[in-house]
Order: C-alpha cells, then structure tokens, then sequence
C-alpha cells in the first residue's frame, strides 16, 4: 500500500509523539489505531474509492488520522480548514465534491453530495488506481484554482529519511507547506505541534512549551514577530531552524532576525501549490541568493521567468488552463535573477508595476522602506495614472505614531532617493493601522 | 470660489518639495510663466506626477475638496493644463469651480 512507508516508521516508534495539539499528546501507536479505526468504520458503510472527498474541519490529530485513512480507501481527498460558507460552498463545485466529511474532534459525519465528479483529471486519477490531494490557492487575480496531485508522486520524496526535529505546523494541511511540513515530520517519525492561534504571541508561548525546534514561516510573520517583540517574553532557545518562503524575505527582515535569532539557521524555501516544496540551499545565512531543486526537481530560466519540472508536479488544475509548457515544465510566474548556480526570487510578474515602461517590484521597494526607521510594515502596489500608465504607491504602518505625519512622509521620499532610482519611490504614501496580511501571511497587495 | 493668485501659491507650496529633488539648474520659479512640462519644461513626467499628486493634496486640505488634475480630460485639452504654472493654475480653478 502507498502509505506502506508512512507505517513501517510508525510501527518502528509506536511511544514517540507525533502529535501536540490543545496541550494533549498522540502517539505514533495512537495514529495507528486511529487510522484502523476510521478504516473500518468507513468501509463497513461506504466506497471511497476514487471518490472526490472534503474533508472538513481543525487541523486536528483526528483530521490527519482521517486524511491517512482515506488515502488507504484511495480516495481524491481536498483537506479543507475555513468555515467561510460561501468559500465552501464554491470549493464543493470545483471539485465536485461526492462526500463530506466533516470532523468534529475525534466524531465525524459523512454527507453524501448527490454530485458525481466527472472532470477529466479525475478520471485519469482514478484510472491510475491512486489516491488524490486536492489544494485550493486564491490566484493574485482573486480566483480559486484547485490543484490536483496523485499522492504516489507526492509521497516519493518523503521515502528519503530526513531529520528528528519538532517541528510547529503554522501552515495548515489544506495547504502544500502545511502538507510539506505534515508528511516530512510524521514520515521521520517527528512531533508536529499544531495550535490553533498563529499570533506571535501563541507561537512565541507553544516554543518555549514544547521546546519546538523548526519555524516554517512567512517574512510577514517574521516581521510581525520582530515587531509585537513577543519573543523577548519566551525563552526561544530551543529554536534551530526557521525556514521562510512563499513571498520574497525582505532583506531588512533577515538582517533582524539573524540579529535577534542569532544561534538559529535561516533556511529559504521555494514551494508552489502546483510542484510542492523544493528543498534549497542559500548562498550564506544573509544571503537571499538561493539554490534550489533537490531530489526530482530541475529548474530553468526562460524569460526571466523561473520554470520547475517536478516528478511530485501536480497532474494539474480542475479549473484552470494548465501552467505548464509542452514539454512539461511549470511556469511559476515569479522573476527570478541568476548569477552562476543561485537564483534570487524577485516576485511574481503579475504584481510587477509598470510605470511608464520601467519595472518596478514591490518587493524591492518594500524592502528599502522597511530600512527605515519607524516603520513595522509597508506594502506597495501600483495605481493606475494617465501620465505615466501607473504609478507606486505605498501603504505603512509605523511603529510610533505620534510624530508629524507629513514631515515623516517627506523624509521617506528623501531617504529613498539615495537607494532607488526616481521611478521606484513611491508617489503617493498613505500611512495606516491596519494588518497588512491574509490568513496566510503573505502580503495582500490586492486588499488595499 | 477658487482664484488662481490662491493657485499661484499652493503650486509654489507643491514645488517646494519638488525643489528639493532637482538639480540647481533645474530649480522651477515661483514665477506663473514659469514653464513646467513639454519642450523647455524643467519637469519631467515623474516629476510632473508628483506635483500633481502634491497639489492635489494640498487642494484637499485647504478646499476640503478631492480633485483629480491629471486624468483622460486634462491630457485631452488643446492646450496642455501642464505647460506652464500659470495653465495649470488655471486648470485647477476651473475644476475646482465646476466640480462638486
């Protein structure tokens, strides 16, 4: 069986822990029986073979349990996390979801849609007799694209032993760092530590509880952390790796937090819902230059614009034109600079601004601001301008809010006048309270 | 109602800033036949947009109204509202006048 692997490991540290969730603890031997017991609750009632499955509710031990089960059933799984009606509501017809099953800590119910997926990629799934993992991404254009990948491929980098370490889970498994994170811990027999607040706060305190050793998160978490200054509050020491990817790491943000983290390592990631997650390499702990592939991943440049093959690709979107050349390779969408072997990830093309032909990326200019004094927070965006096509805008947030605002404004437009050419500071800056983040935390340029 | 000599002196205010990102012999003149944009214009288009946003800022405090000077309308005039502090000025009260 695909998960064969998985078990073999389990079996191996039946007392270890491979789950901490709500200050309870679950055995490997746990998750075994677990699984056995969904298994054959299900199969007594239901065929889940080759069925489009939502599986709904927390990140929870249970839920994971579930998602082993119904991998076993062969099943096409979209493990889901919002509660946000109408989200689902559009997920279940994307997918043509045929069962829910909606996990309410260790109970659970099955609803029976009625609906019947036909989709193309479906049927070619289920003609491969493997089980499907279904992942939801919102596009930088605001729509759902659900990507569909076959778990055997998924799961063949994961054969590879990797490190012991505790590691929190701060994606979830409706998403491919959550999974990523999820199917490396449990595959080297190693406690993920799942909480259901992802503030500084509560993450700074499950750290310093648990004694959590791997970070995987996003420079705007980082930068909220260095901010709210929780981390003074915990002993962190147990910390050894932070690893960060889905937005490019400003590089302001990696100066502090190696200043303020200075035994932990600083690993970038480079992961696509479409490909997974690539392991990589930096050139050096400040360095944004990269390396990345791994195992069953090439990568090239065509455009500027990086391209990946993977053996773990997605067989593609139910919804979407297919994001990959004819020969095989994904398109990322994302700029890429090269020099020799190492990449810098510029950001996505599409949140590229173009002011009067000249390219601006948001992610450079955010990065010189946040060298500024005062600042917590800043995105930029483009705002459409008659003279010169578009121009750069910016929206902070500062740190002591109490100073001349305007004459603050000033200053920044003279600081950045010494980095960056003309075109790339911000005309119009708007200073405001808010987050600047999504559920995910990345930068929601859009939402401004 | 607006009048231009009130114009006059908030794109003076507006140039200040400007001013201070140009080169010395480039430096605009608190003068209205001063020339702003086109052929012998000491501004550039990215300079041009951001003395227009700067003005149309200060519009804002001092009328309390929001303005938009650079848009389809304006580059479609017959005479560029651009050209000198003077067009400009008069292009600003006549938005300012006309618009609710």
């Amino acid at each position: 069986m695909i998960t064969d692997f998985l078990k073999d490991r389990f079996n191996q540290n039946p007392e270890k822990i491979a789950f901490i969730w709500n200050d309870n603890y679950f055995s490997f031997q746990w998750l075994l029986d677990s699984i056995e017991n969904y298994k054959k609750e299900i199969i007594g009632n239901f065929d889940f073979n080759g069925k489009v499955i939502s599986l709904e509710g927390q990140y929870s031990p249970h839920s994971v349990a579930m998602l082993l089960a119904l991998i076993e059933l062969n099943a096409i799984i979209a493990p889901i996390t919002t509660q946000i009606e109408s989200k689902l509501k559009e997920y279940h017809e994307i997918s043509e979801t045929e069962f829910i099953i909606s996990m309410n800590l260790d109970k659970y119910e099955i609803i029976k849609t009625g609906n019947i997926a036909k989709n193309e990629l479906i049927t070619e799934l289920r003609n491969l007799n493997n089980p499907g993992l279904l992942l939801f991404s919102s596009g930088t254009a605001g729509t759902i694209k659900a990507a569909l990948h076959d778990f055997s491929k998924l799961f063949i980098k994961y054969h590879t032993p990797g490190k012991d370490f505790i590691t929190l889970a701060f994606m979830l498994f409706d998403h491919i760092g959550g999974v990523d994170t999820l199917f490396y811990s449990i595959s080297n027999a190693s406690t993920v530590v799942n909480i259901d607040n992802r503030s500084p706060e509560s993450i700074c305190k499950a750290i310093e509880k648990y004694k959590i050793q791997v970070l995987p998160t996003t420079p705007t978490f980082l930068n909220l952390l260095i901010y709210s200054e929780e981390y003074k509050k915990y002993d962190l020491s147990s910390l050894k790796y932070i690893t960060y990817g889905t937005e490019p790491m400003p590089e302001s943000t990696l100066k502090k937090c190696l200043e303020i983290f200075n035994d932990v390592k600083f690993l970038q990631k480079y992961g696509t819902t479409e490909v997974g997650t690539l392991r990589s390499k930096s050139e050096s702990q400040e360095s944004l230059w990269v390396k990345i592939g791994g195992e069953g991943y090439q990568t090239r440049i065509i455009d500027g614009l990086l391209q990946i093959k993977a053996e773990s690709a997605m067989m593609g979107y139910l919804n979407a034109p297919q994001p990959f050349t004819e020969d095989g390779w994904f398109i990322t969408g994302d700029s890429v600079e090269v020099n020799g072997e190492y990449y810098r990830i510029l950001g996505r093309k599409s949140e590229l601004i173009n002011v009067g032909g000249e390219k601006v990326y948001p992610a450079e200019v955010e990065n010189s601001i946040l060298e500024i004094d005062n600042i917590s927070d800043v995105t930029v965006f483009g705002e459409k301008n008659p003279l010169m096509g578009n121009i750069v805008c910016a929206a902070i947030t500062l740190i002591d809010k109490e100073i001349d605002q305007k004459e603050f404004i000033k200053t920044i437009k003279k600081q950045l006048a010494i980095k960056l050419e003309p075109y790339k500071i911000p005309v119009k800056i708007k200073i405001i309270d808010e987050v600047q983040y999504t559920e995910r935390f990345k930068k929601g340029r859009k939402a401004i | 109602m607006a009048n231009k000599e009130e114009l006059y002196e908030i794109i003076y205010e507006a140039l200040e800033d400007i001013n201070s990102t140009l080169p010395k012999n480039k430096q605009i003149k608190n003068d209205p036949s001063e020339i702003l944009f086109g052929s012998e214009g000491k501004l550039d288009s990215l300079g041009l947009v951001n003395l227009i946003v700067q003005l149309e800022n200060l519009i804002d405090d001092k009328y309390d109204k929001s303005i938009t000077i650079a848009d389809e309308k304006a580059m479609s005039e017959h005479r560029s509202p651009f050209r000198s502090i003077d067009s400009l000025a008069e292009y600003a009260v006549t938005l300012l006048n006309t618009e609710d």
